[in-house]
């Protein structure tokens, strides 16, 4: 007797896998179909390299960076194995994306395969939390400020925010008790959904059987290939150049370790990419031109009703399209809405990009001549430029580029979730001695300016900066970029220094 | 589940189709078996800890001996040498702590330091004593301050001519072995090397009040 067949007597095992194996693909095997695989393929390299990684990382404020750091430097292919990780994340997001389209388009959610396309949303939506979990963990200066951002988001949804902020951080703000609550998240309870939803995923699949191509005959009649070897070949053959493309990139650009997180400095974060676009309509939901009165709801709008409206129209495709066809040619509004969904999400994440970028180099290029030195960091002519125009040159100027610029930005714009803009915000115009005392003895805590909640820390200047600068800056910011208030002498600051 | 007929397979079709159907589940298992060795490599070897990469100090970081302390020794012969050190110590991930030790450094003579095998069974004949490096380097042996007995700090008394604990009275010899006292075994020596002109030591704790030598700190 074979080994199989002492094993299929014992278990069953080896007729599952074969039953599993041998099934029909209408229309043939296909190149199109790989994405799903792919993406179990990639999924299946994060939980393993993920489950090494935790041989050695900690999670607490004490050890998460420094845990890191060890990996990168001592553990023999430690940094080979986080960047395997780190590109893996990419890879998986990027062909489920891809995955997503690919049975959109083929009309693969239509009856009876409902389930399974909201089986699949839930996916992505456990995935995105993976992802959002996973990026913290390192708790260096872009991961604490990023995650900041993101818990921010969380809290600026009516009602249940606040609870929904405090939550998430284990706390009032982010310390060792968010990191310990991402961990849980990322490496138990994610990991946990995740499997069993694939595991429903792939159960279901079988029971409905390939959806095959996007036409609208009988699939039965079609011309069948054959699963096992022929479109399983093909999901191998694109699993193993997905895995060389992770392992070129691991080598050739593993990701960076930044300091540790500091939350007193100043630092512009970088959302990972699948987060771009819903940070840039945070961005726009925070521009300047938008009036004070509706920049509540215009966030509202970026944060809860979009985001949220997106996946729930989502999960209710297959029940709201109530054209029976799968052809292309006769999905013309599915077409048109993917198309512009995407164009807008790729504009967005562009956009978001720039912004970034903007501020990266507008905050470095923030001491002594703010518009030459941020011209020559960026070649362009920078925000910064616009305020040099607008506003009066001089003493003001030269210290707000000097000290405040670097987290209030050259426009007074600020940082949607971190650093509250200065420009139309009615604390700065208003009664002049509260402006002077957060300048001079700082600020932390909760606080909502034009709509949008800021947990940071404002830094006390006093014996930093003269009365006499802290005097000139603050009469230039409530001079500035649209406000209109009076200025402040170098002896109403005095005043208020006890 | 019940076993169903899948279409696509009842038809074997030609010799052709059969081999080319052969080739490609043998491709497949193939390139998932590349997949996993690729991974296993990496995967595998960091789990290696660092203690299996770098066996010559046992698991703890070498310390620079002060230049003076050294000279001292080099020069003495006649009795052993205290020499007091500062080094970091690290415990994986953590940041380093600070720790301030001091060994006994003796010189032997070419005759004692041939003659260290057979002075010291404690070490070389039982198993459970040894230690995983060497314990004369350049002739000179090292000496850990703690008495194995539990613990205390010995001495050299130089009328004498041995080093006596003062809790016990324990007493052991220049190269170590023990002469007279409760002590369960001769002084521990420690890993000693010479690296660009400097003499470093790695400090180890083993265990006290046991014939065998367990390691309980680098601190």
């Amino acid at each position: 007797m074979s080994v199989l067949n002492w094993i299929e007597q014992r278990t069953g095992l080896v007729g599952q896998i074969t039953d599993f194996l041998t099934e029909d693909v209408p229309g043939g095997a296909s190149y199109w179909y790989i994405f799903g695989s792919a993406t179990l393929f990639a999924m299946i390299l994060q939980i393993v390299t993920g489950i090494f990684l935790t041989f050695y990382y900690a999670p607490s404020t004490a050890s998460a960076w420094e845990s890191t750091n060890y990996i990168y430097h001592n553990v023999p292919f430690g940094q080979f194995v986080i960047s395997l990780h780190f590109w893996g994340a990419t890879a998986m997001i990027a062909l489920l994306f891809m995955h997503m389209l690919q049975t959109l388009l083929w009309g693969a959610y239509k009856a009876p395969r409902e389930i399974m396309w909201v089986i699949g949303i839930l996916l992505l939506v456990v995935t995105l939390v993976l992802g959002l979990t996973g990026y913290l963990l390192p708790w260096d200066m872009n991961a604490y400020f990023a995650s900041q951002v993101a818990i921010n988001i969380a809290s600026s949804v009516p009602i249940v925010g606040s609870a929904t902020q405090q939550l998430l951080s284990g706390g009032a703000g982010m310390g060792t008790l968010t990191i310990n609550r991402f961990f849980g998240l990322h490496v138990w309870l994610m990991p946990a959904v995740l499997v069993l939803l694939v595991a429903g995923h792939l159960t279901i699949f079988r029971h409905n059987g390939s959806a095959g191509p996007p036409v609208d005959q009988d699939l039965k009649r079609l011309p069948q290939g054959r699963f096992w070897p022929n479109q399983m070949f093909m999901d191998a053959l694109a699993s193993i150049v997905i895995f060389a493309i992770i392992v070129i990139l691991s080598i050739v650009s593993p990701p960076a370790l930044d300091e540790k997180a500091d939350p007193t400095k100043f630092f512009i974060a970088y959302p990972a990419w699948y987060f771009l676009a819903l940070y840039g309509l945070l961005r726009l939901a925070g521009d300047p031109h938008v009036p004070a009165a509706l920049t509540p709801i215009a966030n509202l709008f970026a944060t809860v009703v979009l985001p949220g409206g997106l996946i729930t129209l989502l999960i209710l495709l297959p029940f709201i399209d109530r054209n029976p066809s799968r052809q292309l040619s006769r999905r013309p509004w599915i077409l048109g809405i993917t198309a512009l969904t995407l164009v807008i999400a790729v504009g967005l994440s562009l956009f978001s990009m720039l912004k970034i970028q903007d501020e990266q180099a507008a905050g470095s290029g923030g001491g002594g001549a703010p518009a030459a030195a941020a011209a020559a960091t960026t070649g362009t002519s920078p925000s910064g430029g616009t305020a040099v125009a607008v506003a009066s040159s001089g003493k003001g100027l030269q210290v707000f580029s000097q000290s405040c610029a670097g987290c209030h930005g050259a426009t007074g714009m600020g940082q949607p979730g971190v650093f509250p803009p200065l420009a139309g915000n009615s604390y700065v115009t208003g009664p002049p001695t509260a402006v002077v005392h957060t300048v001079l003895y700082g600020l932390t805590g909760k606080i909502v300016v034009k709509g949008g909640t800021y947990n940071g820390t404002m830094p006390a200047w006093k014996g930093n900066l003269s009365n006499a600068d802290i005097a000139a800056a603050i009469s230039y910011i409530r001079s500035s970029w649209g406000n209109k208030a009076s200025a402040v002498t170098e002896a109403d600051v005095a005043k208020v220094t006890k | 589940m019940a076993v169903h007929e899948a279409q696509a397979y009842k038809d074997p079709g030609t010799p052709e189709d059969q081999s080319r159907r052969q080739f490609l589940a043998n491709a497949t298992l193939v390139v998932g078996g590349v997949i996993g060795l690729v991974l296993t490599v990496p995967l595998a070897g960091s789990l290696i800890p660092e203690s299996l990469i770098k066996p010559d100090t046992a698991g703890g970081t070498w310390a620079t001996l002060p230049a003076d302390g050294m000279k001292q020794l080099a020069e003495k012969t006649d009795a052993p040498v205290k020499i007091t050190f500062s080094f970091k110590y690290a415990d994986g991930y953590f940041p380093p702590e600070d720790d301030t030790q001091f060994v006994w450094g003796v010189k032997l003579t070419p005759e004692q330091a041939e003659n260290f095998k057979a002075k010291r069974p404690d070490i070389y004949a039982n198993p459970a004593g040894k230690i995983g490096y060497d314990a004369v380097v350049m002739n000179f042996v090292i000496f850990s301050s703690i008495c194995p007995h539990l613990g205390c700090r010995y001495d050299w008394n130089g009328a004498a001519n041995r080093f006596i604990c003062p809790c016990h009275g324990s007493q052991f010899g220049a190269e170590g072995d023990k002469l007279a006292g409760p002590a369960p075994r001769g002084l521990d020596p420690l890993p000693f090397r010479e690296k660009d002109g400097a003499a470093q030591v790695t400090w180890i704790q083993y265990k006290s009040g046991q014939p065998d030598r367990v390691i309980v700190a680098y601190s």
